[in-house]
């Protein structure tokens, strides 16, 4: 027998009991729309997860410390661990990795003319800096022998304000007063400089305060903005210069530290502060984070974050798969139901299709069809009724969500992170996702249509034409 | 002239509950190409039992059956299929028409069975129903056709594929007299024309009459054959 003529004799039957046809793939509408929108709430959380990760900082990166936890995590005060050039080259060495660099940071004033912003700084290897994935907006990133050069993370042109008005900073929408890459820059690291001295008048002493030094800098290049904070609110410099910038205002200063704040201790002597480390691979991030622990230094990266995140929503995913799954085996004993009806119903038929010369192998084609049939449209529409309630959800739960701030997050996590939830979605059905379940709805169809294909295909010829 | 079924020895033995009822014993018989074979006797007396162990429907307890040379009664259900597309037509005594499809697409089943493609069944049906004098009821679903109408149809099905032998399980059985007379000058017209064998079951001793050949059948032994028309065989 022709796919074709199977195809359409399958067809016909089911069009011919509809009321019973319609019930059954509406079972299996339902079991689908559950298994979808329960997965797509569990997918939903995942990349809600993803989200705030990513603002909290790249993936790819490990942080390198000096200090490290004794290693069976007793407590006691961590231990301490030079950070040399010896140690660069060591971790360099570790396969799967893009970039080492020491950084040190910092907090500066960027003053240009009458505005001024504070800013965060980060000395990074200038050599090394193309690995780290600075996106550049204009101009270009550091390069080496860069001295007196600065990259400028992609929100800092809006934290320029003029500390003579009375107004605050712009508006995220106004266009910026200093173009970073043509206007003049200094910095500093007096946080008050510009500011109206308001302890003048009280201790005195202050004044015989030397002029806080000015640095001249020149923008070279402006990143994107990323919502990545360790990226948008910073400026970026050569590590060499910005560590020579810090002894130098030390000097200077001599014994004011306490005006300056977040000024990490300028001594080299010791080695560096700490590390970044780019991994080329996410994946690899696991694996070399183990190496470089095993080495014996401090390590730290947002993968450590990611991994207990990632398996709660993974538990959450497997329980509400679950439930969905429950929905949809119970369409699967409906479709079952149905077609052991259809063969008591059809008896007769298939024992005069097997007299007039019907192979067993098609009886069997045409109920496994009629089932998978079945399958198929409850799958289709139990799709689109899935993105019916997966917007629903979308609209609807957001506005939920936004005033139980936290929403998601707070429910799984509990993590005090002082971000927003990032909740741009409660309920995600990626396409894989849509389609997966009408295959596995066919599927489930086909399952459930086998032992009654079977028993058909069974069928005595002359028992069946005898039953009257 | 060449036999085209041969029985021999047959016993077919159905258990009931302990006992067991013996349906046919020791029937030898044989039917000759293009004969008219009525298989004649009462309602118990074996003459279905008989047909469906030709027809490859049942197993015989013991015996052959032997269709152009093919042993029957050896064959699994997958050869039997293949064998009864081949070379065997059905006609049943309640037309047993599908009831979603229409007469044309009835008709034209057992060629969708065998693989021929939707264009040449249709043509095939259409002049088999215009044969039968339904040339106008083509698209009508059995449920709007009346007993002998329905009957023709079945005709139409059992000679689309032009088989060598067509059974009929009491065909007119639900028929009124004036229908059977026409379905029954229908069916033996055909299967004269092509030189087809044709095998009636019948208590009708009216049917038996068309027959060149009548095989009374009592309580399970053939009582007697009976050469209506001789000169047809040769």
């Amino acid at each position: 027998m022709r796919s074709f003529d199977i195809i359409s004799m399958g067809l016909k039957n089911l069009f011919r009991r509809k009321t019973r046809t319609i019930l059954t793939v509406l079972g299996v509408v339902i079991g689908t729309a559950a298994i979808v929108v329960m997965v797509s709430l569990g997918i939903g959380m995942n990349e809600n997860f993803e989200e705030q990760l990513k603002q909290m900082g790249n993936l790819n990166i490990i942080n390198v410390t000096k200090y490290r936890n004794s290693p069976d995590n007793t407590g006691g005060p961590p231990k301490e661990i030079v950070l040399d050039s010896i140690a660069i080259s060591k971790i360099s060495a570790i396969k799967g990795i893009r970039g080492v660099t020491p950084v040190v940071e910092g907090n500066m004033k960027l003053v240009s003319g009458k505005y001024m912003a504070y800013v965060s700084v980060m000395g990074i290897d200038a050599r090394t800096i193309e690995n780290f994935d600075y996106p550049v907006e204009q101009g270009r990133l550091l390069q080496e022998g860069d001295t007196d050069k600065i990259l400028v993370g992609g929100n800092i042109p809006q934290y320029f304000y003029n500390p003579k008005t009375r107004y605050g900073m712009m508006g995220p929408n106004s266009k910026p007063p200093v173009d970073v890459l043509t206007d003049k820059l200094e910095v500093t690291f007096d946080m008050s400089y510009g500011e109206k001295r308001r302890q003048e008048g009280i201790g005195g002493s202050e004044t015989s305060e030397k002029p806080p030094k000015l640095y001249k800098v020149k923008g070279v290049g402006l990143l994107s903005v990323t919502n990545d904070w360790q990226k948008d609110g910073y400026i970026f410099m050569d590590y060499n210069y910005l560590q020579k910038l810090m002894k130098d205002n030390a000097k200077s200063q001599n014994g004011k530290q306490d005006n300056y704040w977040g000024m990490p201790s300028t001594d080299t002597s010791k080695g560096f502060e700490r590390l970044m480390v780019m991994v080329d691979n996410m994946k690899d991030v696991d694996r070399v984070q183990k190496e470089i622990d095993e080495m014996g230094y401090g390590t730290n990266s947002l993968a450590d974050m990611r991994k207990p995140m990632q398996k709660q929503a993974q538990t959450i995913q497997l329980v509400l798969g679950g439930i969905g799954a429950i929905s949809l085996l119970i369409s699967a004993l409906g479709i079952t139901n149905t077609m052991i009806m259809s063969i008591y119903e059809r008896t007769r038929e298939i024992g005069v299709m097997k007299v007039l010369g019907c192979k067993m192998n098609n009886i069997r084609q045409l109920f496994l069809l009629e089932a998978g049939v079945i399958g198929f449209f409850g799958g289709c529409v139990g799709v689109l009724l899935s993105y019916l309630a997966s917007l629903v959800l979308n609209t609807v739960g957001r506005n939920i969500m936004n005033s139980g701030d936290g929403g998601m997050v707070g429910m799984g996590m509990g993590m005090g992170m002082g971000m927003n939830s990032g909740g741009s979605k409660i309920s995600v059905i990626p396409p894989w996702l849509a389609l997966l379940s009408i295959v596995f709805a066919i599927l489930i169809g086909i399952v459930s249509g086998f032992s009654p294909a079977r028993r058909a295909m069974k069928l005595s010829a002359l028992e069946a034409i005898k039953s009257e | 002239m060449e036999n085209i079924i041969e029985v021999k020895g047959i016993r077919k033995v159905y258990r009931v509950g302990n006992e067991k009822v013996i349906a046919l014993e020791n029937i030898d018989l044989s039917i000759g190409k293009g004969e008219i074979c009525c298989l004649l006797g009462t309602s118990g007396s074996g003459k279905s039992t008989l047909l469906n162990l030709m027809a490859g429907l049942e197993k015989p307890t013991r015996g052959e059956i032997i269709i152009k040379n093919t042993h029957v009664e050896k064959l699994d259900e997958k050869r039997l299929v293949l064998f009864r597309q081949k070379y065997i037509g059905f006609v049943f005594q309640s037309y047993n028409l599908l009831p979603n499809l229409t007469a044309m697409e009835n008709v034209g089943l057992p060629l969708a069975f065998k693989g021929i493609p939707r264009w040449i069944r249709d043509k095939k049906s259409k002049q088999m129903l215009s044969s039968v004098g339904l040339k106008s009821h083509s698209n009508r679903k059995p449920s709007q056709m009346s007993g002998g109408q329905q009957q023709r149809v079945g005709i139409a099905r059992a000679f689309v594929g032009n088989p060598e032998i067509v059974f009929a399980d009491e065909p007119t059985g639900n028929l009124d007299s004036k229908t059977t007379v026409e379905v029954m000058d229908l069916i033996t017209g055909i299967a004269r024309k092509n030189n087809q064998t044709l095998i009636i079951v019948t208590h009708d001793t009216n049917i038996a009459g068309y027959a060149d050949k009548i095989i009374h059948i009592l309580d399970g032994n053939i009582e007697k054959v009976e050469f209506k028309t001789p000169s047809l065989i040769k």
